[in-house]
């Protein structure tokens, strides 16, 4: 080791100069090679998303030759193969990977925005009006989320995407929020506290400036289960017809228009499943190590 | 001693818990002379650490300041300022070292953001220049290479350098009293000399007064001028230190200076004081050291001790000082712990 830097107490030991208690549960999650991969595969899924324009051989909508060009099974020119009305499904997929991945990461932040104030809020204020929120939480809770989202959007004919984004993220914040709310109950008499509040900080600045940021792991946890449950989610209404309208793709609805003869035609819903399934296991590996690497803090 | 700087009169913090009233601070009246050295004495659960944070204002529910006064140079009540008023107060014009000096740092931010932010909080200064001036100050507090610490995390730190992290936020406005909650008890003993000798230092410098929590004797003899000693939520004496030392009046006083070890003397084992401070639901009724004294009688029994007169600037809550006599008379105290020997 080329650089030992002299600890004050005597203990000689390398050192980073700026080692975030973040940085440092990152580090710990790669360091182990199940999480390496999971990052690897979610890495290269996000950039098929991102790129789909780029990378797409064909216009995910288009229908060539609805006669001759369709139902065909994979092939060199569709790897995976054409559907019912003769579009490329790796094109599909890949524009499918764009929208589900986006549908899951607004949905998850409009929970985690909902959820964090709504339980930090509680945590911190206390008293009567803690009691309130959770009373009221406990209401919400007790609502299945599946069918609360049948419910809206089947009485709510041609909802937009934007509008799905707002309804599956508007159902998904209880839980975290009531994470949130034991984190800040647990923290608001730690010593660090008292100490900002001895020193001038406001009760504003308190929560946001000083606990919120001790959460950050949790959080961050919740986020990435988060995700991979909206994106389940989004699949099961696409899938009952609900969801994403086509010819737009999700993996939900490629999935659903292959389910009839998946017997015969099975590339149709094989891959867009298996992205799927992909997807939300790696998020889950992820989850899992990042909240073993807090607790071990 | 000059005009004080702090007025202490009749304090009572007390707590509303399931098994009663405690009466945790319950009537401490005392003054802080500017640029001093105030020692405040006494075993865990005398309120001492209460009466710090009463101060400040910084009292949980169900606790709560009952009665009394806080009054600042300027004549304002603290017990009965308003939020923001007190918030102005606090870190600015008296602020406060915490005893662990790790759970007082947030972990998830660089000691120097922490200091910085004091700054941030008290003077409308911009995020660089609040960060030079804590570097300044985490320098001046004997930090090595201040500018590359100031970047590290709580963690990255040893214990000694932590409590410089918290002197340096403490003294960051130049506040005019410093509370320092047994600022040394978390250390090894070769960095409490240390962190002693820097706070005396810095109030030279700074000519802050410092208010000086302890249950060590030691630690009030190198950096006291005056001592308070706490016992059972009252104030039981004060003095000068070298009169308190040469002379301890309340025998509680004169237990805690038998129980510290002497190099030199033979001593099998220590002496201790016998028993614990009663709870603070119930206290004894007259004299609420009676039952560990070893000199009580039944006036000690029915009639609460004022604080007696017993010298120039020593006051002591004890009716020896009426009845001299009683002193040359010990008993066995009435609490005795199984095993140990009365004193």
């Amino acid at each position: 080791m080329p650089w030992q830097t002299q600890d004050f107490a005597g203990n000689s030991a390398p050192m980073r100069l700026r080692e975030s208690p973040l940085g440092l549960a990152v580090r710990r999650v790669l360091r182990k090679r199940s999480s390496r991969v999971a990052f690897f595969v979610l890495g290269v899924i996000l950039l098929v998303g991102l790129l789909a324009p780029l990378i797409a051989p064909y216009d995910p909508a288009a229908q060539p030759d609805i006669v001759f060009g369709k139902s065909l099974p994979p092939s060199f020119a569709h790897p995976f193969g054409t559907d019912l009305y003769s579009r490329d499904v790796l094109s599909r997929v890949i524009y499918g990977a764009r929208l589900s991945l986006m549908i899951g990461v607004l949905a998850t932040i409009v929970s985690l925005t909902f959820g964090v104030a709504y339980g930090a809020v509680a945590g911190y204020a206390g008293g009567a009006l803690d009691t309130v929120m959770m009373r009221v939480l406990d209401a919400f809770l007790s609502i299945p989320r599946l069918l609360l989202l049948i419910g809206v959007l089947v009485a709510w004919p041609d909802f937009s995407i934007g509008a799905l984004v707002l309804f599956l993220g508007l159902t998904g914040w209880f839980g975290l929020s009531r994470i949130v709310r034991g984190q800040v109950l647990a923290l608001k008499h730690a010593e660090f506290v008292t100490a900002a509040q001895a020193l001038g900080a406001s009760r504003r600045r308190i929560l946001w400036r000083h606990l919120l940021p001790n959460l950050v792991s949790p959080i961050v946890v919740a986020a990435t289960l988060g995700v991979a449950h909206v994106i389940v989610l989004e699949a099961g209404l696409s899938y009952i017809g609900i969801g994403v309208p086509p010819p737009l793709a999700s993996w939900g609805n490629i999935i659903q228009e292959g389910a009839d003869q998946v017997a015969t035609l099975w590339w149709m819903s094989l891959f867009p499943g298996l992205f799927m399934v992909l997807t939300v296991m790696t998020l889950n590996i992820l989850a899992e190590a990042l909240s073993e690497a807090h607790a071990r803090r | 001693m000059t005009a004080p700087l702090l007025s202490i009169r009749d304090l009572r913090t007390w707590f509303y818990t399931e098994a009663g009233v405690a009466r945790a601070v319950d009537g401490v009246s005392f003054d802080i002379g500017a640029g001093e050295t105030l020692g405040l004495v006494g075993e865990s659960g005398s309120g001492k650490s209460v009466t710090a944070l009463s101060i400040l204002r910084l009292i949980q529910p169900p606790g709560r300041i009952e009665s009394g006064s806080v009054i600042e140079f300027d004549g304002r009540d603290i017990v009965t300022l308003g939020d923001d008023e007190i918030r102005d107060i606090r870190g600015n014009r008296i602020s406060m070292i915490f005893q662990e000096p790790m759970s007082a740092l947030n972990p998830v931010f660089t000691v120097g953001d922490q200091v910085a932010e004091v700054a941030r909080v008290h003077a409308s200064v911009s995020r660089r220049e609040a960060w030079d001036r804590a570097v300044e100050m985490l320098a001046l507090t004997g930090i090595p290479d201040a500018e590359s610490r100031a970047k590290q995390y709580p963690h990255q730190l040893s214990g000694g350098m932590r409590q410089r992290v918290l002197i340096a936020m403490a003294l960051m406005m130049k506040p005019a009293l410093v509370i320092a909650d047994e600022p040394t008890t978390a250390l090894d003993v070769t960095i409490q000399a240390q962190i002693l000798d820097l706070l005396v230092d810095l109030q030279k410098k700074i000519g802050t007064s410092i208010l000086m929590i302890t249950h060590d004797l030691g630690v009030i003899a190198e950096t006291a001028s005056r001592v308070i000693v706490m016992y059972a939520g009252e104030v039981v004496e004060q003095a000068e230190v070298d009169s308190l030392f040469a002379k301890p009046h309340h025998p509680y006083t004169e237990g805690l200076m038998h129980s510290m070890p002497h190099i030199g003397h033979d001593q099998e084992r220590l002496n201790v004081i016998p028993g614990t401070v009663p709870a603070p639901t119930e206290w004894p009724s007259g004299c609420r050291f009676r039952e560990r004294c070893p000199y009580s009688w039944d006036r000690c029994q029915t009639e609460h001790p004022p604080l007696y007169q017993i010298g120039e600037d020593h006051v002591s809550r004890c009716h020896l000082a009426i009845e001299p006599d009683r002193r040359n008379h010990p008993h066995p105290p009435v609490v005795v712990e199984a095993g140990v020997a009365a004193a």
